[in-house]
């Protein structure tokens, strides 16, 4: 089943007076329960694919259909609720607010969809559990390892149980023991069913996925279903 | 779906409580402003309820006073005077009064006791006197209506004049010569005592002056001591102080018309001399609140400038929030009740601290200052309104922040 559907995206920015072409026309089609990732130079249009894919942002042409909703046509507002929803993100800098406790950080999501502080407390908890930090839920991220962050991270891009779980370079701030974890952590939210989509440049963490989109130029290269 | 105030309000309190240091220095201005407004609004009140007490002592918001009126050009014609038949005939048309008294008065008369001597004011009054000044004998009797039938030789004395004459001597009974009359005491007046409860440079008893007189019969005075003397002002009381104001207007022209048109007197009410002070201090206090709304306008700009530096270093948190689903309404608010809350604590700092200087501003001005619990809600208000006003720009510009942007700085 069909989770993420392109038509011919477009996307355009205004660098000063001159127009450039960040995406050039890209159609893919990623299934439920496949792990991908997209790979491709830095100035390919990766970053900016996986900010449509992920409702950060929409295309200046072109269809985006998640969960066989168009969300390519929303207004700015609903898209925030399409990512509190149905999206996870995870940040190569792990984006964890420093001033909150990792606790906090992981009912974030929670809290913008509205629910009571003694549930969200209670699912963030099981959460960070399950990613092996239940001893840590009252640290500030800056008391705990980069590996330990990235952990952080994924169990609030998962606690609203999201559609698809979007990670942008999710090892490239950790060791390769570290990361080795992390990208074992992926697999085995995959194995689970999750939808995980990775953005990369490192091919040793590409090959972990089931499948590779090449991208350049604003286009794929390579790896498509269709 | 926006998050509840109660979580906003969470948040503010928890990104305060992260950067206290930065958030104690910016209220600054605000502590400052509060504190300004608060010790302004206890001058006001604490003026207000000198003024009240004193007009209470002099007989209440009904009391009106019929008096030379100095601003008249005596060389028109006319004299600030009335005989006994126009007193009567202006007595009659006035049946609503409570209590009217005529004086005349004997300034710097003489009183003399077996060779001491103690120079005051003898006032020729009627027994209205009593209840228009709430005055009474402490000893004795004061005069009644037969005294004044018979032009009695009977004296009232103030209660410095009883101490001063007689030298520890009881008064009473004794005969006193006052410009070769003899007069009896027959009675002795309660002390007057008033204080401006401010003390300091305007302290000591208000009311001595009324200490230091003496009342004799009004038919004594014009018949006896001095002879062809006529009534020179009318204390009068009306019924209560919303008559007050209708009986002053009836009694000017009531007058006017006794003097041939011509405004020889003044009739002053208590009322109109209340409206008039809280007008003068309606200017000060405006004056005041004023500098104080420009401290707080200044604070809230310094708070302002401070709250959009914070969100441009907060740009990546915005971008998290925004990134796991938060709408634009929450960062609004999100940054708008984190304005207020520390304009609001800007606000409890500057109500404390002008409290606790009350009585330092009390002694410097020597004035009496009175607090009331409702400067405290008017300080918070205003607080919070500084904060709802200078957060705004502030909140706009975080709540307008796109989330790819966001992410990607620094």
């Amino acid at each position: 089943m069909e989770i993420i559907r392109t038509n011919n995206l477009i996307k355009d920015y205004l660098l000063g007076k001159v127009r450039v072409r960040a995406l050039a026309g890209i159609d893919i089609s990623i299934d439920k329960g496949e792990f991908v990732a997209i790979m491709g130079p830095s100035g390919s249009g990766k970053s900016t694919l996986m900010h449509i894919i992920g409702c950060l942002d929409s295309p200046s042409e072109g269809e985006y259909y998640l969960d066989g909703d168009l969300v390519s046509k929303l207004p700015k507002h609903a898209l925030s609720g399409i990512r509190n929803r149905k999206i996870g993100f995870v940040f190569q800098s792990f984006n964890l607010l420093p001033h909150l406790n990792i606790l906090k950080n992981v009912e974030l999501p929670l809290m913008y969809s509205g629910l009571s502080a003694s549930v969200r407390k209670e699912k963030a908890r099981k959460i960070l559990e399950s990613v092996g930090l239940a001893d840590r839920l009252k640290h500030k991220p800056n008391e705990l390892s980069g590996g330990q962050r990235q952990r952080v991270a994924i169990a609030r891009a998962i606690v609203n149980s999201p559609s698809i779980l979007l990670a942008d370079e999710p090892t490239g701030n950790l060791d390769s023991q570290a990361g080795g974890d992390i990208l074992e952590i992926f697999s085995d939210l995959h194995k689970a069913g999750n939808t995980v989509i990775m953005v990369t440049h490192d091919s040793h963490v590409a090959n972990r996925a089931d499948r590779i989109i090449k991208i350049q130029d604003g286009m794929i290269a390579d790896g498509n279903l269709t | 779906m926006a998050i509840s105030l109660s979580e906003s309000i969470q948040t503010g309190i928890n990104d305060i409580m992260m950067r206290k240091v930065r958030s104690l220095v910016t209220i600054l201005g605000i502590v400052l402003g509060v504190m300004c407004i608060m010790v302004v609004l206890a001058i006001i009140s604490g003026m207000n309820a000198s003024t009240m007490e004193w007009m209470e002592q002099r007989g209440g918001l009904s009391r009106i006073d019929v008096m030379r009126n100095w601003n008249y050009d005596f060389r028109q014609g006319g004299e600030a005077s009335l005989s006994l038949s126009e007193l009567n005939r202006l007595r009659a048309q006035i049946p609503e009064a409570l209590a009217i008294n005529p004086t005349v008065s004997l300034s710097s008369a003489v009183m003399q006791y077996r060779g001491f001597s103690y120079s005051g004011q003898v006032i020729g009054a009627l027994p209205d006197m009593q209840i228009i000044e709430d005055w009474y004998p402490t000893r004795g009797r004061f005069f009644g209506e037969l005294d004044l039938r018979e032009n009695s030789n009977v004296i009232v004395l103030g209660s410095s004049v009883a101490r001063d004459l007689f030298k520890g001597q009881d008064p009473m009974g004794r005969k006193v010569q006052v410009n070769g009359h003899i007069l009896e005491v027959i009675g002795i007046m309660e002390p007057k005592y008033w204080e401006n409860p401010g003390g300091g440079a305007w302290g000591g008893n208000y009311l001595e002056y009324m200490n230091r007189q003496a009342f004799i019969p009004l038919s004594t005075m014009m018949n006896k001591l001095n002879a062809g003397s006529e009534i020179s002002s009318i204390q009068i009381t009306a019924a209560s102080p919303e008559e007050a104001l209708k009986l002053q207007q009836k009694v000017n022209m009531l007058l006017l018309r006794l003097k041939n048109g011509r405004a020889v007197f003044r009739v002053s009410s208590a009322q109109e001399m209340m409206v008039q002070m809280k007008q003068n201090s309606k200017i000060f206090s405006m004056i005041f609140i004023m500098i104080g709304m420009i401290s707080l306008t200044v604070g809230g700009i310094v708070i302002m400038n401070i709250m959009l530096a914070s969100i441009k270093e907060r740009t990546r948190e915005i971008g998290v929030r925004l990134a796991v689903g938060a709408i634009r309404i929450d960062i609004f608010i999100q940054f708008l009740v984190q304005t207020m809350l520390i304009t609001l604590l800007g606000g409890v700092f500057g109500i404390i601290l002008g409290f606790s200087i009350l009585d330092l501003v009390s002694g410097f001005l020597e004035i009496k200052l009175l607090a009331e619990p409702k400067m405290i809600l008017v300080s918070l208000l205003i607080s919070a309104g500084v904060g709802l006003i200078f957060g705004i720009a502030p909140a706009m510009k975080a709540s307008k922040l796109d989330p790819v942007v966001a992410l990607r700085e620094e």
